[in-house]
């Protein structure tokens, strides 16, 4: 799904957190949104999951103004996995990622096997297939963030939105979780606070007091003079053997 | 029951056929047990002739207890049974809170309030019913505690629905206590004496005054909140990861809120002026529940209802019968007989 920005201003009780954003993220693409604290990242990820109404400009999806498309229809085409959700809940991993397929039922219709198989391959997707009749509380971090994918994927979604999902994993699930991520065949939006991870999207917006500064290929966003700028460190980059940059921040300025 | 409660999940799932045998049975059973015990025949001769008119031969002062006095109890009973309940699942779905319950969101008290005011200061000159006064003292309440939930948190939007919901559980204990002292306040300006002492019976959850005539606003209420409950199933499955993750999966969280929220004030409205304040059902009954049949509301809605209207008609057995010759308020043997056990559910579950 093609995402195209306008002119996009949100305010959160009265507080304008986002001004005059404009930006496009092409069908396939894997979008990485950085940002210090604060700088609106989450905003305008809940505003491309329609869950903020803009205060001015428009968000196109694939050419259809968000903001006028049914609910329903909306969470069809775009999942959205939240930076702190969790349950108290007991409920199995798969009753979880069954959630997902919400916006395909309605009072009348009932399960049916494509819900399973959307179930059973979201499960598949996140390789938690093991984890199927697991409680939810008996999961750790990483494993509860990949039940959170596989819930989105269950949408089946032509965009998928991350706010931010290797917030508290340890490293390796870190990993494990933005390959999977980056191997998903779908429009990707992710917001992220690690540097060198957002080097490997395809391009990086970079957000700072509600202002999209700038944005591009990370070997052209994230240079020294910006990373100075936009978020106060004084950083070396090298080339990664992939030809990626690969940061290396020395301290605070 | 003990059998379903040992075999778990799959045993009441698959049971579910047999809820309204195990409801007839209990309604039965509330109907036979009393002060004097009626023969199970009795009682099932009264239903016939009165029913369908078959003429068995059975004792008129017999018949007149079960067909006028018992049976519109149990089914009374029941029905509040069941619609608290079901209140306790919405509140607690909805607003992510295992606390939520109409006690703690001040809507009892404002029902109670409201029930007062029209029986005992004579507010709407007679023109306006208990269950109208109780009505609007709920949803008058229900605004209050929402108002002031929106005013300690500063709005319900942003990534704030946590402290939206823990706002508006202090904003409900805040509303109880004033709706409360309101109660008393009117009791003790207006009432004389005898009714004082008859409405703090009342308010503690009374079922002697039911008859015939209070049946139908009751049934209607909890079966309507039944299907409402079970129609929006998938809307309430969807808030378990919270307001936002519900609207993320294409539920309108306001409208779906809105709707069910005002449908658990007009039930708490009509059951609570029938009645009183019965405590402690929709807290424990739904969290037994979700223990039993799992958090699907599919699953959780019936047996809620079910569990609730079995609970309260077997309470009000026991309030009966517990002190002889004496009726104890149905709100004292559902806190004694509910909090333990909660308590043991509890522990249970956090063996698990």
């Amino acid at each position: 799904m093609k995402i195209e920005v306008r002119m996009l201003s949100a305010r959160v009780h009265r507080t304008p957190l986002l001004k005059d954003i404009s930006a496009c993220v092409e069908s396939g693409e894997f979008f990485g949104l950085i940002g210090p604290n604060g700088s609106g990242k989450s905003t305008l990820m809940r505003c491309l999951a329609g869950l903020q109404r803009p205060v001015s400009g428009r968000i196109l999806a694939d050419g259809a103004d968000l903001s006028t498309m049914p609910a329903r229809s909306r969470a069809r085409r775009i999942a959205f996995v939240e930076q702190q959700a969790d349950t108290t809940d007991r409920l199995s991993v798969r009753d979880a990622v069954a959630l997902g397929r919400t916006p395909y039922l309605s009072p009348l219709r009932g399960w049916g096997a494509d819900d399973d198989a959307a179930v059973t391959g979201a499960l598949r997707a996140v390789e938690m297939t093991a984890f199927a009749d697991r409680l939810w509380h008996t999961l750790s971090g990483g494993e509860r963030q990949r039940v959170h994918i596989a819930r989105a994927l269950a949408q089946d979604p032509d965009l998928l939105l991350l706010d931010e999902p290797t917030n508290h994993l340890d490293i390796r699930h870190q990993l494990s979780l933005l390959a999977l991520v980056r191997a998903l065949p779908i429009t990707r939006v992710v917001a992220l606070h690690d540097l060198n991870q957002a080097a490997a999207c395809d391009r990086i917006g970079v957000v700072l007091g509600g202002r999209l500064v700038a944005t591009g290929c990370p070997h052209e966003v994230l240079t020294e003079t910006l990373l100075a700028d936009v978020f106060g460190v004084a950083a070396l980059r090298h080339p990664a053997p992939d030809g990626s940059p690969q940061l290396h921040f020395s301290h605070a300025l | 029951m003990t059998v379903a409660l040992a075999s778990g999940r799959v045993a009441v799932g698959r049971g579910l056929w047999l809820a309204p045998l195990l409801l007839g049975a209990t309604i039965l059973a509330g109907t036979a047990i009393g002060e004097t015990r009626l023969p199970f025949t009795v009682v099932l001769r009264t239903l016939a002739n009165h029913l369908w008119g078959a003429g068995y031969p059975v004792d008129g002062i017999e018949a007149g207890i079960i067909w006028s006095y018992r049976l519109p109890r149990a089914i009374v009973a029941a029905c509040c049974g069941a619609g608290l309940a079901l209140t306790g699942v919405v509140l607690q779905a909805l607003l992510r809170n295992p606390l939520a319950d109409p006690y703690l969101m001040g809507l009892s008290a404002g029902a109670s309030t409201g029930a007062v005011l029209v029986a005992v200061a004579g507010i709407g000159g007679g023109v306006v019913s208990m269950s109208l006064g109780a009505l609007c003292g709920a949803l008058l309440a229900f605004g209050c505690v929402v108002l002031l939930a929106h005013a300690v948190s500063g709005g319900t939007g942003g990534g704030r629905a946590t402290q939206a919901a823990a706002a508006i559980i202090l904003a409900g204990i805040a509303g109880s206590q004033m709706f409360n002292a309101l109660t008393a306040f009117t009791i003790a300006r207006s009432a004389n004496a005898e009714q004082a002492r008859g409405i703090m019976f009342w308010l503690m959850g009374n079922l002697s005054g039911i008859r015939w005539e209070d049946v139908g606003a009751c049934l209607l209420v909890s079966l309507a909140g039944i299907a409402l409950c079970l129609w929006h199933r998938r809307g309430l499955d969807a808030f378990t990861f919270g307001a936002d993750g519900a609207a993320a999966l294409g539920i309108n969280v306001p409208a779906l809120r809105g709707s069910l929220i005002t449908a658990t004030a007009i039930m708490v409205g009509v059951l609570v002026s029938k009645v009183g304040a019965i405590g402690f059902v929709g807290l424990v009954v739904p969290h037994a529940m979700r223990f039993l049949v799992g958090t699907r509301h599919d699953r959780l809605v019936p047996a809620s209802a079910l569990a609730g209207a079995v609970f309260l008609v077997a309470a009000d057995v026991i309030s009966r019968i517990l002190v002889p010759g004496q009726v104890l308020p149905i709100g004292v043997v559902t806190a004694l007989v509910g909090a333990p056990a909660f308590a043991l559910i509890l522990i249970r579950g956090a063996r698990r």
